[in-house]
């Protein structure tokens, strides 16, 4: 359900006969015009639980916005969680018990602009591992200044994460569509989302040697980003796509400063796309998700916000992409979701890990 | 192609090794190494499981799962035994039974780690090849080499532990034993004093002799009381270091002992150290008095100085007593072991002087000639 109206007694209406006895998943646009804390507040009045992100842009069906509020059911909730002070690793995930007998998701919306989400999302799979499936996205602001950007029933956080588990099936699909123009290299030091060193060398003059030469464009002093947002980083991984890391800015030092966290030693491949390749990629994670999928009730979308950056105009065609192959197979299926500060899942089951520039699609039955 | 794969593979190869010996911690050890394969080959969990005859215990699993602790069944033993290096099997309900973590379809791939046990990696998703044991195997024998350092660190950690408290336990025994003993000691000292006082007239020569020699007794173990209690407080509380002018506080030892009239005490040039007053004063007051005790000669000499060694000051205290068998330079700083018997020797005040040149991060040894005197050497840090 998508909610325009600013007026906050009509929105906590509309949500609360929405979900009625269920809880809420509520994604907001960071320009809607509402006191978040007021919200949250009133909803508690109304015994609405509810977990929910501000995010640069929502979607609701096949249009995206800057503002509005979009509300996704979240039924057979079994757990919802805040977890603060991600950023400290100071934290304990809540224990939980599964029943071999269900199947069950957990769906996250963490501050994608805190240090150390790949601690938050390792503490997930170390409690929770395989009994059940992961799915979310990192909120906060397209400036990229940290606010509070999470919320639930407790209040608006920063350096935090919402969470929900239910009892219910899903399907994931996963791509990104970039894919390798050169590499393996050796990100020999780096520290957070800062790389230092690449193969032992200043890593700008490593990247910009292959961009350059592969793209036929050369850096000025002001052009870093328009020529980066296509050339990302990706980190090896085998039996599945590559971890995407995106290039945001180089400092004084040459050093790169990435949207994501990178380690000491990660190999990386330099990578390209096109609008070809990326709305394809959309479409095989609808597809992937729709192929494994019985009954679904809806389907949320976590795309990156840097895909539309990239795609631009064109940005349209891939959630046309998306929601064109769910409809196909489910055309009664309400699709909502966010443009995203990074992407959670599990490849293929495997291990959890967080996403730049890829589009994440389940179907939750 | 295959180039590029080979250089992919050593190059994977270094990133996994690299991971290896980032912490002496085992979990933390486990966590870095074990995640990181878990991420880059797209596996769904790792488990370590230490095994011998009578039990296979698990020492860590990724995720977290139940506690395994039994006796393995001949099955489990014959599985086991036969893994010289590596091997991969489905997963069945043998591996089951040895997984702390619910797992059902998929594939096991199963490492020796020696001594370490055996490391296991499942994949639901068949993602485990033989290609996968050939790369992985030299990392991850580095792996059990790792695991052997942080057990060998676990265990010197807890014997550390353990001499700690043990150490705590014994000085806080001898504190308040020395307190418990002083009690009825000044009871003892009254009593004798007053029958000395109020039967002055009834004792014969012998009597009063026996009560000087009861009074005196009490006074060396009151003394030896208060060693007890002083060695038993040295490391107990935080050294505060201050600037201590070593002059005046040799100054000021001198004006509280009494220096028989044939010793003669010189004092070289002495610096301004970093210390807390107190201690610095038993140290040198405690090396000055065995000076005077122990001079036997009609013209004493007790020589104190010091040397500039670069980090820290070499102090010396010198005399022309007695000297001191060499059989006995390690003998004196223990507890308790004096050379003579002798009314004013605890036996306590050099191990004191050891145990404060110690806290001071200090050596302390000697020189000595028999009949001809004793050089005691300490060192103390500058900062």
């Amino acid at each position: 359900m998508l909610i325009t109206s600013t007026n906050i007694e009509e929105i906590v209406s509309a949500i609360s006969n929405h979900v009625k006895d269920n809880s809420a998943l509520i994604s907001l646009g960071e320009h809607t015009e509402i006191n978040i804390d007021e919200l949250i507040s009133k909803l508690n009045d109304a015994k609405v639980t509810f977990i929910g992100g501000l995010f640069p842009k929502v979607i609701h069906g096949n249009t995206i916005l800057e503002k509005g509020i979009v509300i996704n059911t979240l039924n057979d909730v079994e757990s919802l969680f805040l977890i603060k002070d991600i950023s400290k690793k100071n934290y304990q995930v809540p224990n939980m018990s599964f029943d071999n007998n269900h199947e069950y998701s957990l769906f996250t919306y963490v501050d994608g602009l805190t240090s150390n989400i790949s601690h938050y999302l390792s503490e997930l799979y170390e409690h929770y591992g395989m009994q059940t499936n992961y799915f979310g996205g990192g909120a906060g602001s397209l400036s990229l200044e940290q606010n509070p950007c999470v919320f639930n029933n407790d209040g608006f956080f920063q350096d935090a994460a919402v969470g929900c588990v239910m009892r219910m099936s899903s399907k994931i699909g996963v791509r990104h569509g970039w894919n390798k123009v050169d590499g393996p290299f050796i990100v020999t030091k780096a520290e957070g989302n800062v790389i230092k060193e690449i193969n032992w060398k200043n890593p700008f003059q490593v990247y910009k040697e292959v961009v350059e030469a592969h793209s036929q464009k050369v850096f000025t002093d002001n052009n870093f980003f328009d020529i980066a947002k296509g050339y990302p980083f990706g980190i090896v991984k085998e039996n599945a796509e590559c971890i995407v890391r995106d290039p945001l800015m180089v400092n004084e030092k040459g050093e790169l400063i990435c949207v994501g966290e990178l380690e000491d030693n990660t190999l990386v491949d330099i990578l390209n796309g096109n609008q070809e390749s990326l709305i394809n990629a959309a479409e095989m994670a609808a597809q992937e998700s729709v192929n494994q999928a019985q009954n679904p009730r809806k389907a949320i979308i976590i795309d990156c916000i840097s895909r539309i950056l990239f795609l631009e105009d064109s940005f349209h065609k891939e959630l046309t992409a998306i929601t064109q192959t769910i409809k196909r197979k489910y055309p009664d299926v309400s699709i909502g979701g966010a443009l995203t500060l990074g992407e959670i899942s599990s490849y293929g089951d495997g291990f959890l890990d967080f996403y730049n520039k890829t589009v994440v699609v389940g179907l939750f039955e | 192609m295959k180039i590029e794969n080979h250089i992919s593979d050593i190059l994977q190869l270094y990133e996994f090794s690299m991971a290896i010996g980032k912490s002496l911690n085992y979990k933390e050890s486990c966590d870095v190494f074990l995640k990181l394969i878990l991420k880059r080959k797209n596996l769904n969990a790792a488990w370590i499981l230490e095994y011998n005859e009578n039990q296979i215990t698990s020492r860590y699993s990724i995720p977290l799962g139940q506690e395994i602790n039994h006796n393995p069944n001949p099955i489990v033993s014959e599985l086991l035994n036969s893994i010289q290096e590596s091997k991969i099997i489905d997963s069945n309900s043998i591996i089951e039974d040895i997984s702390p973590i619910d797992i059902q379809n998929g594939t096991v791939a199963i490492f020796s780690l020696a001594e370490q046990g055996f490391l296991f990696l499942f994949s639901k998703k068949d993602n485990l090849k033989t290609k996968d044991l050939l790369q992985l195997q030299p990392v991850i024998n580095k792996f059990s080499v790792g695991l052997k350092a942080c057990k060998a660190f676990s265990e010197q950690q807890q014997l550390l532990n353990n001499l700690e408290s043990r150490n705590q336990e014994l000085s806080d025994y001898a504190h308040m034993v020395s307190h418990d003993l002083k009690s009825p000691l000044r009871s003892i000292d009254t009593l004798t004093s007053w029958l000395e006082e109020d039967y002055k007239e009834k004792f014969d020569k012998q009597g009063k002799q026996q009560l000087h020699l009861i009074r005196n007794s009490v006074e060396k173990m009151d003394t030896l009381i208060n060693g007890i209690l002083e060695y038993s407080t040295i490391a107990k509380n935080q050294i505060e270091t201050y600037d201590v002018d070593v002059n005046t506080l040799i100054e000021d030892i001198l004006k509280i002992i009494q220096v028989p009239n044939h010793i003669t005490i010189t004092t070289h040039e002495l610096p301004i150290i970093k210390g807390d007053k107190y201690r610095l004063q038993q140290l040198f007051q405690n090396l000055i008095d065995n000076a005077i005790l122990y001079n036997d000669k009609p013209i004493g000499t007790i020589s104190i100085g010091a040397n500039d060694k670069d980090g820290f000051w070499e102090f010396y205290i010198s005399d022309n007593g007695k000297g001191i068998d060499n059989v006995y330079f390690d003998k004196i700083f223990k507890t308790f072991e004096s050379l003579e018997s002798n009314m004013s020797s605890t036996g306590i005040g050099l191990s004191i002087v050891k145990k404060i040149v110690n806290l001071y991060g200090g050596n302390i040894w000697l020189i000595s000639k028999l009949n001809e005197g004793t050089t005691f050497y300490f060192t103390l840090k500058k900062h």
